[in-house]
């Protein structure tokens, strides 16, 4: 009996079809020469190298944080994903679709998913540079993957803080407030911030409450409607986008610079 | 066609107008990008709003009916009346009118305001901002928030912030 | 009971609470044979073995399971959105002490002429299938979990419908950005929104370009890395995660202070008149009018800070990084020292306000220029 069911997954795995998805043959790998064909042979895995030193694969070194933030990343992209076929960002809907978001499906947790997946993509972040500094893993010829780290970890923070403004409740729209109130006291963008009352020619100010960075950020002069599709935007398109390109970066950079750091 | 040696100095110079043209069609497309960030027409409140007779502020108090709706205290001293915006100068929050201890207090890092409008404790940089404030042709109190007058720039002894009764 | 609580709700005041961890961390930490001495003295060196960690765990968790007894302690951490900060500082207070206890076990194999452990580890070349791949799996899935559970376990959070008209009473910034709040309520917007934000970010990408230690890579070690490890662990644990534990757990309502035991009254009145350089020197000291004059009147505030950045840096590269100075050369070492300068400037305000109300040192209100 096992023995056909072998025979048949064996059949199977020849056809020309399951061939011609997986370029090794599908075949579970068992030998040196398999193992390091799947690393080579599979889009997924060729992010990884074939081989590596023993201490980069110890939990005590790497605590594996960097590799958990790409997947709460992903499983944040999913989730958002799903959430935005339920939300609308209106200031009419954003607060209520939010609210029936659970109501919606059964076993509806998409949002705690959501929600708590960003919390702690923070944290792993935060850890995943702490170790990088810890083992002085940003030294030659890694100074640039650190800065490019930096980005991702500013990335991540805008990704938060526009996040918590669409459901539109009290958190949201104070958060607002007092985030485009720190653009509108940037020096010389900002009409609260010093130096902008310098740029101006005879009476006509250049920056002032029509145009300066607190009107970029949300769209007027009050908070409103404009403000909500503004962060929806950079929310949902122009920060993932960016920060993927910047992890494709990232991750290329830390093979091309000789994979994980180690002791010379 | 003739076969003429194109001179260092003309290739130079092409090479110039060259490289300006395409840094020059790249600015206007930054500005371009970025002015498409500042819409032309803006869907926003009116800015000014009926506050009722005078005789309806008591002296001494501050009145919070205008605050969640227009975010404006009136204020009523034996002198008169001036209109105070519900703007923290810090960074925007709401603050709170404390009536016990005589204060508006920011909720969001403590600045605090007196009566006058004028901060004395927290990080508040400045006093809140006064709003034009003037007796409509129907006896109503008409606030104007589209003119504000700051305190630190001397605008409060402008007749126009301040409702003399 | 009661004493005991009273007595951490005095302690916790930031004024008394910030010179005990500073220094504390210094002996924890120390950059010098000084400081080394009275760590070896005190037996902090064992904070980082199996028996500290244990110690520090334990102690972390009683505080914190005695304190949920407290219900004024409860309805704070308890908050869903304050759950995280319980997780970092759980996570932070772990990870530190694997990095360090790591970095003890090297600096002893080291100080034998040893190679580091990782060295070891690394000289053997394993294949990444199955190894590697089995191993991020199994952290996939295990993250996966842990999120559905806590998905499962706490609803998301979800305030009152949004309304301009009344600002949430403490209105917190989401854990995370509680650091940067903290420090909005001693600088001025534009440096405490802007540019401090600005100089961290800019600081941060600066590291591998300051640092020209190149010796101590790919590997957890303290002694190699005395100063580098100490200037960034003051700067994580002290101006970001102890700030941030401030804003989240001991700011309540109208921002003012409370002990961790401290019921939330938003009556509570706390006196906090706050005076400009300006007004001490010329209204209290000299006692006159404020002059007319804007440069005469923040003359000394801009002296002050002239001297603070000018004056400071000349002493410190006299005195303490004489030889830092040497080995970084002028350019590194100047932008070490700016950075360095202005991060110390945050504790310093934090001080001078606690202990002289002191609002702005340079206050020019009316080209929204404050410092
Ligand atoms: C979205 C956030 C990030 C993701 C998904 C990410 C992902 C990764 C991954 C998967 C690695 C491989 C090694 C490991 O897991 O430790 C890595 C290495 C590295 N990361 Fe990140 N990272 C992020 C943010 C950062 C930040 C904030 C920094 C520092 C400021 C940083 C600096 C580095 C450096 C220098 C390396 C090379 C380390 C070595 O060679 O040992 N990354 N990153
Ligand atoms: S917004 Fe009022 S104190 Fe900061």
């Amino acid at each position: 009996m096992l023995d056909k069911l072998k025979k048949l997954l064996e059949n199977i795995r020849q056809t020309q079809f399951v061939r011609s998805i997986f370029r090794m043959g599908g075949g579970f790998p068992r030998d040196v020469r398999q193992r390091m064909f799947v690393m080579l042979n599979n889009f997924f895995m060729h992010l990884h190298p074939v081989r590596i030193p023993k201490h980069a694969i110890k939990i005590k070194y790497t605590w594996c944080m960097g590799g958990l933030s790409f997947f709460i990343f992903l499983v944040l992209a999913v989730t958002g994903m799903l959430l935005m076929f339920y939300y609308r960002p209106t200031v009419e809907f954003a607060y209520g679709d939010v609210m029936d978001m659970n109501e919606q499906v059964p076993l509806g947790i998409m949002r705690e998913i959501h929600r708590w997946g960003a919390h702690l993509m923070i944290i792993t972040v935060w850890l995943h540079m702490f170790r990088v500094f810890m083992t002085g893993s940003y030294k030659p010829p890694r100074e640039f993957n650190w800065v490019i780290g930096v980005i991702l970890l500013l990335l991540t923070m805008l990704l938060s803080f526009t996040g918590y403004l669409l459901p539109w409740d009290q958190l949201a729209i104070w958060g607002i407030s007092v985030g485009s109130n720190m653009a509108a006291a940037s020096p010389f963008a900002g009409t609260e911030g010093p130096g902008a009352s310098l740029l101006k020619i005879g009476s006509i100010n250049f920056v002032h409450k029509g145009a300066d960075a607190r009107f970029v950020l949300i769209a007027g002069r009050f908070i409103g409607e404009a403000a909500l599709v503004r962060f929806y935007v950079l929310h949902c398109v122009v920060l993932p986008f960016t920060i993927m390109i910047f992890m494709a970066v990232h991750f290329w950079r830390v093979r091309k610079d000789g994979g994980i750091s180690k002791p010379l | 066609m003739s076969k003429e040696k194109v001179t260092r100095r003309v290739f130079v110079s092409w090479i110039f107008l060259g490289w300006t043209l395409f840094l020059a069609c790249l600015g206007g497309l930054g500005t371009m990008l970025l002015r498409y960030l500042f819409p032309n027409v803006l869907f926003e409140p009116s800015q000014s709003f009926k506050a009722g007779y005078p005789e309806n502020y008591a002296v001494g108090e501050v009145s919070l009916l205008w605050k969640s709706k227009h975010g404006v205290w009136i204020v009523r001293t034996a002198e008169g009346l001036y209109a105070l915006s519900a703007v923290c100068t810090h960074l925007g929050c709401t603050p709170n009118w404390l009536s016990g201890e005589k204060k508006f207090k920011c909720p969001c890092h403590g600045s605090g305001f007196r009566f006058s409008g004028i901060n004395f404790e927290g990080p508040a940089p400045r006093p809140l901002e006064r709003f034009k404030i003037l007796l409509g042709d129907d006896g109503q109190i008409l606030v104007d928030k589209t003119k504000k007058f700051q305190q630190e720039k001397g605008e409060w002894n402008d007749p126009a912030s301040f409702l003399a009764i | 009971m009661e004493a005991i609580k009273n007595f951490i709700n005095a302690c916790a005041v930031p004024s008394r609470m910030f010179p005990v961890i500073v220094l504390l961390f210094f002996f924890v930490f120390p950059v010098n044979s000084f400081f080394e001495k009275y760590n070896k003295l005190f037996f902090l060196d064992r904070l980082w073995t199996k028996k500290g960690g244990i110690f520090l765990f334990s102690t972390l968790t009683m505080f914190l399971s005695i304190g949920m007894l407290d219900e004024n302690f409860r309805h704070t951490v308890s908050k869903p959105d304050n759950l995280p900060i319980v997780g970092l500082i759980y996570a932070s207070l772990f990870f530190l002490w694997v990095a360090l206890s790591q970095a003890r076990e090297n600096d002893l194999r080291l100080e034998k002429n040893e190679k580091p452990k990782e060295w070891h580890d690394s000289q053997e070349k394993i294949l990444v299938w199955p190894d590697l791949v089995s191993i991020e799996l199994i952290a996939m899935l295990f993250a996966l979990g842990f999120l559905f559970t806590w998905g499962i376990l706490v609803d998301a959070p979800l305030e009152e419908p949004a309304n301009l008209a009344t600002s949430p009473n403490p209105a917190k910034a989401p854990w995370y950005f509680l650091a940067l709040q903290e420090m909005l309520v001693y600088f001025d917007p534009a440096l405490a929104g802007v540019i401090f934000p600005t100089l961290i970010v800019v600081g941060l990408m600066a590291i591998p370009y300051i640092d020209n230690n190149h010796k101590a890579t790919g590997y957890y070690t303290f002694k190699e890395r005395k100063l580098a490890i100490t200037i960034f662990l003051f700067g994580w644990i002290i101006l970001w995660l102890f700030m941030m534990v401030i804003g989240t757990i001991l700011r309540g309502p109208n921002w003012n202070f409370y002990g961790p035991f401290e019921y939330w009254d938003p009556h509570k009145v706390e006196a906090l008149t706050n005076i400009n350089l300006s007004e001490y020197l010329y209204v209290i000291g000299l006692n006159m009018g404020l002059p007319g004059n804007i440069f005469i009147r923040e003359a000394p505030g801009i002296f002050l800070i002239s001297l603070y950045f000018i004056g400071g840096g000349f002493l410190l590269t006299k005195t303490v990084f004489k030889n830092l100075f040497k080995s970084l050369g002028p350019l590194r070492y100047s932008f070490f020292l700016v950075l360095l300068l202005f991060a110390t400037s945050l504790p310093i305000k934090m001080t001078l306000r606690w202990l002289f109300n002191l609002k702005y040192i340079v206050s020019i209100p009316e080209f929204f220029f404050n410092i």
